[in-house]
């Protein structure tokens, strides 16, 4: 797709930064960064985890200070000290984390701190109006007085969008703006970025999701290791390149060859299972060394069928085998215990506990091996445990006793891969594992899938990017509204086979046969 | 820094405080400095470092104990009231650490299994406790307790005492008073059950990250109860103790124990989030609070005044611990 508006390479930058550096304690984040963004263009900063993108988007977004360098806006040289800096400025960011106010309504969200008053009170009147005005600017139909926690997590990223737009930013930073939408909601989002095009807004985005860049950027910034690697024209320039440029070498393969083949031999069969209002009857085998993929659209019920299966929600009825002993999984503990192990498609806050170290982490679900009768912990055994994890998946982290918030997105990722792993499981459960984490490391994670298997554990796959189940798995379970419409055979499959079956659209013939 | 230095600079600036404080109480009052306030001020903080190692626990888990100066008193007035029905002491004491843990597992059933804010819960308990100690007695004191039952409180181990040339006893070394050694022992117990059992790894991981041990299969809601059933024991504990200490067991006795007891830990470094805290910061934190009081006590400054000067001390201290937490 053609820009609307290409910008003029002589027009004077609306954004321009100069020599940044940043250090934090011993750490160099960024060292000596330049970075220009002209109006109306939409420029993608890239980079592995780590590789300081977040810095810079920090800096700014008035988050952080620089330790060096200077920052032009508009042609004037500026220091924020804080996000209401920037914002007054005219420069807003949209965090991967939406940073809304569950119990107010959309237009008191927009005008939050901002509200239009008459005297002492609240002019909710105008308040309505404004909202309504900045809601259709984007083209989006929202009510303004929806409360924010009914809204989906599509529709609260638009009024997030609107706040920035209710504050006249010209400059707009989008952090993984689509790591939580379907696809149909990520086509509404790209219309809106190109509203704000051509409306002069300049977007600074952030994704990792490369293949989307095709489809709105304009110009590309790679980061690697703190440091400017190249600004280029995206059209000069292809995602291979990219890729090459962020991880500093090649890439010839997205996924590892798979060496591990799936047994015939079933490990898990689940029958029946139903949690009134959210899944019923799903049922589906898993096969020694198999990777079986949940495939299907955000909310069909791949996430709560392998939670429930794990005790951490209890489904009303259904059978859950493992082996040829019927399990009565009352709580996640009872499914640790049996080997059957899941890892959270939300890591911060269901799979880590952040303030704790990396080897606390790691031996967490396992405590019982690393310590004696009396439940005195073996600190010299735990450590070497850690380590050996640490040294296996190449976890990048200065120490084991070193806290899991200091570590980057993929490294926390390995974390918790490491903490079951430990724990010896047969079934694993993986909810969207490569979610938010740079090229380098989804191919560490991707080869370790492929290891588990072929060691003969049993490997679900929950993803919702395609390339991955069809890269990845041995067969795929499709999911449409709490229900499994087929079970394909990967290598027989194709990305529209698993769309059709996904939409629903052939749901009664699938059942059918 | 790293977290092992920045965690002995943390140490180091409470311990050092409490030097300080010493340091210039001792200048200002001649009777601060000496052996046997120095026992005064050990024998006061006790009852607040055992309410407060409690409150550690259950601070790190992410909750509060507001009920733990009412369940003191009720565990007092209960092992008094045994006494007087003809239990013996050390059975009636036991009777009283019972009720406590009994309040305490009352506590964490409310929390775990009705889900009810530990706030809301234990200010239920502190009215419920304080309520029934007054109610069965009256809210009359009980006094004539006997020498056995004041054995715990006043008692002291290895203590010297000579037949001076007068015919007067002379005490040569005035041993380490009971309730100083409990401190100790309780000290170093829950200190090693945090720092080097799968429990106490448990409870930081419960304060960490509630969901995220629960889904690693952590037994969340009986880690929880652990803490709040230790909390009342050590309040049922801290009542035998301070009512044997007064030879007298009153109803309205610890009023107000319990902010002492989370200012003490709150002082020595814990969070109030959950997931931080240690037993010897604690410990400390309590130091800080009985040498005030006593030091400010000795210096002649009213009461009034002093509450205003540990208020000042608790937002000074927790506004650096943020400082130092924040990046």
């Amino acid at each position: 797709m053609q820009p609307s508006l290409q910008p003029a390479a002589g027009d004077p930058p609306l954004l321009r930064l100069n020599g940044i550096a940043k250090r934090f304690l011993s750490v160099t984040a960024l060292k000596d960064v330049s970075f220009e963004l002209r109006r109306g263009e939409v420029h993608a900063v890239c980079g592995e985890n780590g590789a300081g993108k977040s810095t810079l988007m920090k800096i700014i977004s008035g988050q952080l200070e620089p330790d060096e360098g200077e920052i032009h806006f508009k042609g004037q040289p500026v220091r924020f000290v804080s996000t209401r800096d920037a914002e007054a400025a005219g420069i807003a960011m949209i965090h991967q984390e939406l940073n809304l106010v569950p119990h107010l309504s959309v237009a008191e969200n927009i005008f939050l701190a901002r509200e239009p008053r008459r005297g002492l009170f609240i002019d909710r009147a105008q308040l309505r109006a404004n909202a309504r005005r900045c809601l259709s600017r984007l083209g989006i139909e929202i009510d303004p007085d929806t409360p924010v926690r009914t809204l989906p997590v599509a529709q609260c990223q638009m009024v997030e969008i609107a706040k920035a737009l209710s504050i006249r930013a010209e400059a707009l930073i989008m952090d993984e703006p689509t790591s939580s939408l379907t696809e149909s909601e990520t086509g509404q989002l790209f219309r809106v970025i190109q509203e704000l095009k051509r409306s002069g807004v300049a977007i600074i985005y952030i994704s990792h999701r490369l293949d989307e860049l095709v489809q709105i950027v304009d110009r590309v910034t790679v980061l690697r290791d703190g440091r400017h690697v190249c600004t280029d024209d995206f059209a000069a320039t292809s995602v291979d390149e990219i890729v090459v440029r962020m991880v500093g070498r090649a890439l010839d393969e997205k996924f590892p060859p798979r060496t591990s083949v799936p047994t015939a031999d079933v490990l898990m069969r689940v029958q029946g299972l139903t949690r009134r209002g959210v899944f019923r009857d799903v049922g589906f085998e898993l096969r020694r060394g198999e990777i079986l993929g949940f495939a299907g659209l955000m909310g069909a019920g791949r996430t709560e069928v392998a939670r429930a299966v794990f005790g951490a929600d209890l489904p009303d009825s259904g059978s859950i085998m493992l082996g040829d002993q019927t399990l009565r999984i009352r709580s996640p503990q009872d499914a640790i215990r049996h080997g059957v192990a899941y890892l959270s498609e939300d890591r911060k806050s269901h799979g880590l506990a952040l303030g704790m170290s990396v080897a606390e982490n790691v031996s967490l679900a396992n405590m019982s091996a690393l310590a004696s009768g009396l439940g005195f912990i073996r600190f010299a055994q735990e450590n070497e445990v850690a380590q050996r994890y640490v040294d296996a998946l190449d976890i990048r982290t200065p120490s084991t006793r070193t806290l899991v918030r200091l570590l980057s997105g993929g490294n926390q990722q390995k974390v918790v891969i490491a903490k079951w792993l430990f724990r010896n499981s047969r079934v694993l459960f993986f909810d969207e594992p490569t979610r938010g984490i740079d090229v380098g490391a989804k191919f560490a994670i991707y080869t370790l899938l492929d290891e588990l298997a072929s060691q003969g554990i049993g490997v679900v796959l929950i993803s919702s990017e395609l390339p991955e189940i069809l890269g990845m798995t041995d067969r795929v379970a499709v999911f449409h509204a709490g229900r499994i419409t087929a079970v394909l055979d990967t290598r027989r499959t194709s990305q529209e086979e698993i769309m059709h079956h996904a939409s629903g659209r052939v749901a009664a013939t699938a059942l059918a046969s | 820094m790293n977290d092992k230095q920045k965690d002995l600079f943390q140490k180091f600036a409470a311990l050092a405080s409490l030097a300080a404080l010493t340091v210039v109480f001792a200048l200002v009052s001649d009777a601060f400095f000496s052996v046997g306030n120095g026992m005064t001020v050990a024998l006061q903080v006790t009852s607040i470092a055992y309410l407060g190692i409690g409150a550690t626990c259950v601070i790190i888990t992410g909750g509060i104990d507001l009920s733990v100066g009412a369940i003191l008193a009720l565990a007092g007035v209960v092992a008094a009231m045994s006494v007087k029905a003809g239990v013996p002491v050390p059975l009636a004491m036991l009777a009283g650490v019972l009720v406590g843990a009994l309040c305490g597992a009352v506590n964490g059933l409310c929390v775990t299994l009705l889900k009810l804010p530990p706030f809301i819960a234990t200010l239920g308990m502190m009215l419920v406790a304080r309520g029934v100690a007054l109610q069965i007695t009256d809210a009359r004191a009980i006094g004539g307790l006997g020498d056995s039952f004041a054995e715990l409180g006043n008692g002291s181990l290895a203590r010297v005492v000579k037949i001076g040339a007068d015919g007067f006893p002379d005490v040569v070394f005035p041993g380490i008073p009971y309730p100083v050694l409990l401190m100790v022992l309780l000290g170093v117990a829950v200190a090693v059950l945090l720092n080097r059992t799968t429990l106490g790894r448990h409870l930081y991981a419960v304060g960490s990250n509630t969901e995220a041990a629960r889904l690693s299969g952590v037994d969340v809601r009986g880690v929880t109860l652990f803490a709040y059933v230790l909390s009342g024991t050590l309040a049922g504990l801290t009542g035998c103790v301070l009512m044997s200490r007064l030879v007298t067991a009153q109803p309205s006795e610890g009023l107000m124990y319990e902010l002492d007891a989370i200012a003490a830990a709150v002082i020595g470094g814990t969070s109030l989030s959950g997931g931080i805290g240690t037993i010897s910061g604690t410990v400390i934190g309590a130091f800080v609070i009985g040498i005030l009081r006593n030091g400010l006590n000795m210096s002649g400054v009213s009461a009034f005044i002093q509450q205003i000067i540990i208020g000042l001390v608790i937002l000074l201290t927790v506004w650096i611990d943020q400082m130092r937490h924040r990046r």
